[in-house]
């Protein structure tokens, strides 16, 4: 037993290593279904629609596959998160809420001020998933705020 | 918020993740409240304070006490 602790564990560092387990575990699973889901989207996409591009209307997948993933995106978007809620303390939730509310202010930002600099000539017009990938990338970098500062 | 819960901890030879799982609460945010990065909640004050037997105020000190 190389690795074995020299010192037996109390009470509570055994809760503590449990505790710490089924954070990995959560974050592992939410890792493997948004990994899924977004190669699902990728690999059986028969358009030529882009994301970026916002052409919708050329994105064609199979209609079961479509509420495969939909349904993937709802666990990983709503379910998951909503989950780790509960699993977590005071201290992670404030990290967790500085980082949502870090990803609704830059929506809430994000797209009237597009919507003008598209007015003015600046940039292509708003579309869907550009406000999410500002909500997405704000929300991450909020989180990382939050750990560094807080 | 000062606080003397590393001390507390220190007195009973407990390391944080010790406490942490004492209080079910993660490693981070023990180390967050020992350097005063982060104030518990109410109800978590109490379970700091039943745990080492005390009462908030002996732990916890906003600097507003006479």
């Amino acid at each position: 037993m190389i690795f074995a602790s020299k010192t037996p564990l109390g009470p509570g560092e055994a809760r503590s290593i449990k505790r710490r387990r089924r954070y990995v575990i959560y974050l592992a699973f939410s890792s493997v279904v948004g990994m899924i889901a977004g190669f699902a989207a990728g690999y059986f996409d028969h358009g030529d629609g882009n994301l970026l591009a916002g052409d919708w209307d050329l994105l064609r997948l199979p209609p079961a596959l479509s509420v495969l993933i939909a349904i993937m995106l709802l666990a990983g978007f709503l379910a998951i998160p909503l989950y780790g809620f509960r699993l977590a303390d005071d201290y992670q939730r404030e990290h967790g809420l500085v980082s949502y509310a870090g990803g609704f202010l830059a929506v809430m930002a994000g797209f009237p001020t597009w919507t003008a600099l598209h007015a003015g000539g600046f940039v292509p017009p708003p579309h869907a998933f550009g406000i999410f990938a500002i909500g997405f990338v704000s929300m991450s970098l909020s989180y990382l705020y939050a750990r560094w500062r807080l | 918020m000062k606080n003397r819960l590393k001390v507390l901890r220190a007195e009973r030879d407990w390391s944080q993740a010790e406490l942490a799982g004492r209080l079910d609460v993660s490693r981070q945010a023990v180390n967050a409240i020992e350097t005063g990065k982060h104030d518990p909640s109410l109800p978590l004050a109490f379970r700091i304070a039943r745990l080492f037997d005390m009462t908030i105020e002996d732990i916890f000190d906003d600097g507003e006490s006479a």
